[in-house]
């Protein structure tokens, strides 16, 4: 299953990556950071396919998929 | 870098805005940018015939505020950049000196000044002489000259350049229209004999990328080129050492501007230069700079020689910074101070400041739009040796 | 594991951290960047360029701060409107360097509006990147020249009196060679119309509509959206469509600045020609 990662020092909660998931794999947190953000989290991995549209999309540099 | 075209040693006919280009050349200057202005047109159409003979990039911009920012980049490019203009467009260069004294980039403007303000007119003039220190916005300090021959536009040229690599700060060559449509012989000597300056790099002090500060570790910091695999960041805010600019304080804005400031004014006595004759036993004294020094030259020799004046000459080749510690060394006590200028009276303003207790009296001598007349200043001053 | 993208950022340096940006939540010029640097990554690797090669100037503004001290590259974050100019003058050092400009629809098209018409004139080997959000971000929502007609901003409290600019076609009445408009929703097709620009030789311009989320008061997600739906390919849409067409418009070969001057260079090289006054 691929592994999401998520930079929690850089994330700024815009949500643009699970609006740009294909596949509706991750979803955003229900707790806000100290930031005040909402972070994203795994939503069902196994439906991620690593397209990496997430990863070109962030404008925060915050995101990162791994393929395994 | 192509030398076949580079005038060899010896004695030439030259006019003083051209002279200036050939200096230039000497100096290492392969990249010119301007924009036509009466006087100093003659300068960049010489740069345009010039710098392609000898491997050099010629451009004429837009307007002079590209002109002036081009430099910035060509600077950091790793070039010996200049632009020549006159006072109204130097008005409009001043936002790319502050930004050239903030982030330390050497480059060389020659500033053939004219009567101002406005469109003024377009005979000689010195107007511009408080602007090149204080036009810019904000705080710090860069290095002016003035030269007064062909000989020196040419001379002074190589030296404007070698204090901005120097000193890694903008540097203005303080000319007027006389000396630049000036037609006089110009000495060139052998390349070997002509002293260059460059930069120093982080490379020949084995500084590696991720350790080199652009913005500080000594007094003047190295500069890094762009295309080095230095990833040099160039900024105009306030900054860091290396460049961060994202944690402004008031601490950090007094060090950082403070020190561009003191990299110049601490260092006036290696930087100012001063000429001086007939400086032993004197009663009064002129002090002059730029064109107006033939004049006060011819005046105070004529008065010694023809009524016994005592009376001295004191040039200042550099305008900026200004060398109050130099010229209270060198002046004793006197009863006037004449101050030739071809404006009403501004270098005057950091002469008195400087030398307040050291004469009885300040007296300016200006002239608008052209050169003075021996005459103009001699009467001017057996008028005061009268009172 | 990081973004792929970090290695090309400066995470920190000798005098502290510079991450996270300072750019608001969800804007678009972040997201510009991290196409640009998908660009450049690809070139490197595709064509073997030298990382040293790449310069990146910025002017003044929310666009412009892309380059201020977050790059692991050359570059600087120069005066509003200015930056052509600079990236002339760093041309005119060495024609080697691959120059991609950062700046914003005010800082090209209001202040720097004479140096941008002048690159594209010249035709000087550079891409430049137009991040426009249609108004001026940084100083907190003041009008702009590509603001449309009617809409409201800090100076336009009763509704914006003027005519708005079409870069795109000021850059191609110029001179430029390459001329082209996406938007943060379209990452694709931005990263290969950079990627085109860079290899051309000559000036290319992109514009890229690019979100304010916090001065257009939607969220990120909602502007980039809209520009699906308000946009239309320049080459499907038909007469009367009001969409914002958007696509490659231009791509034409024409000589380039410095290989016209080099010319010059190389005939005083070989000792060919001769002054007209001598």
């Amino acid at each position: 299953m691929n592994k999401l990662w998520i930079d929690e020092r850089y994330c700024k909660g815009c949500l643009i990556c699970i609006d740009a998931c294909p596949t509706k794999a991750i979803r955003p947190s229900e707790k806000l950071n100290s930031k005040g953000y909402r972070l994203p989290i795994e939503e069902n991995m196994a439906l991620c396919k690593a397209c990496e549209i997430c990863v070109l999309m962030c404008p925060d540099f915050a995101i990162a998929v791994s393929e395994e | 870098m192509s030398n076949s075209h580079m005038l060899r040693p010896g004695s030439y006919y030259f006019q003083g805005n051209e002279a200036c280009i050939e200096g230039a050349i000497m100096a290492g200057s392969r990249v010119y940018a301007g924009y036509p202005i009466t006087p100093a047109t003659e300068v960049m159409e010489a740069a345009a015939r010039r710098f392609p003979q000898v491997g050099g990039r010629f451009i004429q911009m837009e307007d002079e505020i590209s002109s002036a920012c081009l430099l910035i980049g060509a600077s950091w490019g790793g070039a010996k950049a200049l632009t020549g203009t006159s006072s109204p467009g130097f008005s409009l260069m001043q936002e790319a000196i502050s930004f050239g004294i903030i982030s330390e980039t050497p480059f060389v403007i020659v500033d053939v000044q004219r009567p101002g303000p406005g469109q003024g007119y377009i005979t000689s003039g010195q107007e511009d002489v408080m602007q090149a220190r204080w036009g810019h916005h904000g705080e710090g300090s860069l290095i002016a000259l003035a030269p007064s021959s062909v000989q020196e536009m040419f001379d002074f040229t190589i030296l404007a350049f070698n204090y901005a690599e120097q000193w890694r700060t903008p540097v203005i060559l303080l000319a007027d229209e006389t000396v630049g449509h000036m037609r006089k012989r110009l000495k060139i000597p052998p390349l070997g004999e002509i002293n260059i300056v460059n930069r120093k790099k982080p490379q020949e002090m084995g500084i590696r990328p991720e350790d080199y500060l652009p913005f500080g570790g000594s007094e003047v910091p190295l500069m890094a080129n762009w295309g080095e695999g230095y990833n040099v960041n160039v900024v105009g805010l306030v900054h860091q050492p290396d460049g961060h600019v994202t944690r402004y304080s008031p601490e950090l804005d007094y060090q950082c501007i403070d020190r561009k400031l003191r990299k110049i004014e601490d260092n006036v006595d290696k930087i100012a230069k001063i000429d001086t004759r007939f400086m032993a036993d004197i009663e009064h004294l002129i002090i002059c700079y730029g064109t107006p020094s033939r004049t006060a030259l011819e005046a105070v020799m004529e008065a010694r020689e023809e009524k016994g004046v005592p009376i001295g000459y004191l040039r200042l080749i550099t305008l900026w910074p200004f060398p109050e510690g130099m010229l209270r060394k060198l002046i004793p006590q006197v009863d006037t101070i004449f101050v030739p200028e071809m404006n009403l009276g501004m270098m005057m303003h950091p002469i008195r400041e400087a030398l307040r207790d050291k004469a009885k009296r300040f007296v300016s001598i200006p002239s608008m739009g052209t050169l003075h007349s021996p005459d103009l200043i001699l009467s001017k001053i057996y008028e005061e040796l009268r009172k | 594991m990081k973004h792929p993208m970090l290695k090309y950022m400066k995470e920190t340096g000798p005098c502290g951290d510079r991450l996270p940006t300072i750019l608001c939540p969800g804007c678009g010029a972040g997201q510009v960047l991290n196409y640009t640097l998908h660009a450049v990554d690809q070139i490197i690797k595709e064509d073997k360029i030298a990382k040293e090669r790449f310069l990146f100037i910025s002017g003044i503004g929310c666009s412009s701060r892309l380059t201020t001290h977050y790059l692991n590259f050359d570059s600087a974050w120069t005066l509003h409107g200015r930056a052509p100019a600079v990236a002339t003058g760093a041309l005119l050092a060495n024609p080697e360097f691959k120059i991609i400009l950062f700046t914003g629809d005010g800082d090209v098209g209001a202040i720097g509006g004479n140096h941008f018409i002048h690159v594209c004139r010249r035709n000087l080997d550079m891409t430049i990147l137009c991040m426009n959000n249609a108004l001026y971000g940084m100083t907190g929502g003041q009008v702009a020249p590509t603001t449309p007609r009617g809409d409201y901003t800090t100076t336009t409290p009763y509704g914006n009196v003027e005519n708005s600019f079409v870069l795109c076609k000021l850059a191609e009445v110029a001179g430029a060679s390459y001329v082209a408009r996406w938007t943060t929703a379209h990452p694709q097709q931005a990263i290969r119309s950079i990627k085109h620009g860079i290899r051309k030789k000559g000036t290319s311009f992109i514009e890229i509509l690019s979100q304010c989320p916090v001065h257009a008061k939607k969220s990120a997600v909602e502007i980039l959206r809209s520009y699906k739906t308000k946009t239309v390919k320049a080459k499907n849409a038909e007469k009367g469509d009001n969409r914002i067409p958007i696509g490659e418009f231009l791509d034409i070969e024409q000589p380039e600045w410095f290989e016209s001057f080099q010319k010059i260079i190389d005939s005083f090289a070989s000792e060919e020609r001769k002054d007209q006054n001598e």
